[in-house]
């Protein structure tokens, strides 16, 4: 008898596993994901970004954005550098791909601020200042060309 | 010559005083000297209220990591290093409420690093 419970345990146990396996996401649930987080899941699209878009804040957002995000985006926001970019699901998106630059300011805030959940985005609410985050979006709307900012010091070691 | 040395002095001094007459030397405020300490994502005091017009030096005590404050609408930023102190002089040309942020990246509660600047009429 109590061997049985273990054989049944272990198989559901499998079974849990077996389905959190992670795969590519094929092309129809990329579609139906990427329509349902610009149109119902990322709010704030709206909201304008009260900084101007000017030399200045786009070098004060290259700076907040060499603090924490190159560790996933690299410097470029085109995974430049990043080892392990390819080999989560879902990939790292590359900043400067039209699924990413399509949304808002004001979207593009309520990422930085919240994250995307369940994907590995984390929200960035105070870790960085609002100032901080707003000229992040106007260092993403302007990226530099693609390898051009070399590796995130942290994956030179 | 040395006379003409002196005489030429004088003249000068004379000329420097006309110019800069002393009631426009008083007419300066003298600047309010304001201790702030940075530490674990705070500062202290969290709000301070100066005048407008009145010079402000800004003394910045870090008491662990290195931090900084920004006020961006004044065009203020001062940096300091972890453990040390470092002051900054400016003069809040316009009232309202401002509030500066640690501009230099600290750890996980550096976002909320803020402090309330009243400037006062």
């Amino acid at each position: 008898m109590v061997r049985r419970v273990h054989v049944l345990t272990a198989a559901i146990v499998l079974l849990v596993l077996g389905g959190c396996k992670a795969n590519p996401p094929g092309k129809v649930e990329t579609t139906t994901v990427t329509f349902a987080k610009h149109h119902v899941f990322i709010r704030n699209k709206d909201q304008k970004n009260p900084l101007p878009s000017n030399a200045a804040t786009w070098a004060d957002g290259k700076e907040a954005f060499s603090h924490y995000c190159v560790a996933c985006h690299g410097r470029d926001g085109q995974n430049t550098g990043v080892p392990f970019a390819d080999h989560i699901s879902p990939p790292i998106p590359l900043l400067t791909s039209k699924d990413v630059q399509s949304y808002t300011d004001g979207q593009l805030k309520w990422i930085l601020d919240n994250g995307i959940s369940p994907s590995g985005m984390p929200g960035s609410k105070g870790t960085l200042s609002d100032d901080e985050l707003w000229s992040i979006i106007v260092y993403l709307r302007r990226l530099p060309p693609a390898g051009s900012q070399g590796t995130p010091d942290m994956y030179n070691h | 010559m040395k006379a003409g040395f002196m005489l030429r002095g004088l003249l000068v001094g004379t000329m420097i005083a006309g110019i800069f007459p002393p009631g426009i030397a008083m007419a300066q405020a003298a600047p309010r000297r304001i201790e702030v300490t940075a530490k674990r994502f705070t500062f202290e005091p969290g709000e301070i209220t100066v005048k407008k017009g009145q010079p402000v030096v800004l003394v910045l005590h870090s008491k662990d990591a290195a931090h900084g404050l920004r006020f961006r609408d004044l065009n203020v930023d001062v940096k300091v290093g972890a453990g040390g102190t470092t002051e900054v002089q400016f003069t809040p040309d316009r009232t309202g409420d401002f509030v500066g942020h640690c501009s230099v990246f600290c750890g996980s509660g550096h976002g909320s690093m803020a402090l309330t600047l009243h400037v006062v009429d």
